[in-house]
């Protein structure tokens, strides 16, 4: 992937991605803000999805719990997004290499692809079963992938510092 | 006395087990995270509703029923992928103090828990007093997180 790598190495030329790489403490302080972030993000997202699979938060109707938490969920997302592309942007070639960054980048597509199919098709009929004690198999699968998918993207996350396949 | 403990529980041949596999200790860090993210959004769908800013139309005693075993099975979680963790690294988490302060938080956060914050949840009514017990939740859960992920990365 020769332009991804030429577009990978150029911003690890640039004067600022060098400098945030040469700080002792930036980086792990953008790790320890991109993890409570991801609390905030995962966390809210699960709960959703456990509502979507049937199996929590049942007493509230989907669409309530779906507005309330939405807007936590997007300031999770944002702060995840900012801190993750600061990480990437201060040693791009690090990750450029590492299978597991590019593990949870594909999956990280597939949630948000799986979220967007929920969204224009299942969530259409929210009205025939936002207070039911059982979910349609849409909003059942669109829970499981939800959790699944979130569930590889924080793991392969986690093991973005141990490069084992990895071929310098 | 804890020193000569924390140093004979790295010894220990499970122990030993995780450190000598270049796998299990990261996949269990791994995991680790994943229930994490399930105890926060279990804490949190609570945490918000005290602040106000959760589901309106259930009370708080509600939401925070429907949360609950979640949170319980996120915190489970938890302690069986943070032990092993602890095993392995024991005396050098011996010698951390974002290992302690993590301890000292998570102690604070369980009384408060079932104290405080339990109480506050069957109240019918956002107060300042619900909002306050929602804020000081997070924001001792959330120094459980920086500190937990603190160890790793200056330990």
């Amino acid at each position: 992937m020769q332009p991804v790598h030429d577009l990978f190495f150029w911003v690890s030329e640039l004067p600022t991605s060098i400098a945030i790489r040469e700080s002792l403490l930036f980086s792990p302080y953008l790790t320890v803000a991109h993890v409570v972030s991801m609390c905030l993000f995962a966390g809210l997202i699960v709960m959703m999805d456990l509502r979507l699979l049937g199996i929590g938060n049942m007493s509230t109707p989907f669409s309530e719990l779906q507005k309330r938490l939405f807007p936590w969920q997007m300031l999770g997302m944002a702060m995840s997004a900012v801190t993750g592309l600061t990480l990437a942007y201060s040693d791009p070639m690090r990750f450029y290499v590492n299978i597991f960054f590019w593990t949870k980048m594909l999956v990280m597509v597939l949630a948000g692809i799986n979220a967007m199919a929920f969204h224009f098709i299942t969530y259409n009929s929210v009205l025939t079963w936002d207070s039911r004690a059982t979910t349609p198999f849409g909003a059942k699968l669109s829970g499981a992938l939800g959790m699944v998918l979130w569930a590889i993207v924080i793991v392969s996350g986690r093991l973005i510092p141990y490069n084992w396949f990895q071929n310098n | 006395m804890l020193e000569g403990f924390f140093n004979q529980m790295g010894q220990w041949p499970v122990s030993q087990a995780i450190g000598a596999s270049i796998w299990i200790y990261p996949t269990i860090q791994a995991i680790h995270l994943v229930f994490l993210a399930l105890f926060a959004g279990g804490m949190m769908i609570t945490d918000l509703r005290l602040l106000g800013f959760g589901m309106r139309s259930k009370t708080t005693a509600e939401v925070a029923r429907d949360a609950r075993p979640w949170m319980v099975a996120g915190f489970l979680g938890l302690v069986a992928t943070g032990l092993p963790q602890l095993m392995q690294n024991a005396s050098r988490e011996y010698f951390s103090e974002f290992f302690w302060y993590k301890m000292y938080l998570i102690a604070f956060g369980l009384i408060f828990l079932l104290t405080v914050r339990r109480k506050m949840i069957q109240a019918t009514e956002t107060s300042a007093a619900s909002k306050v017990v929602g804020l000081i939740s997070m924001a001792v859960w959330t120094g459980v997180t920086i500190n937990a992920r603190l160890i790793g990365l200056f330990t």
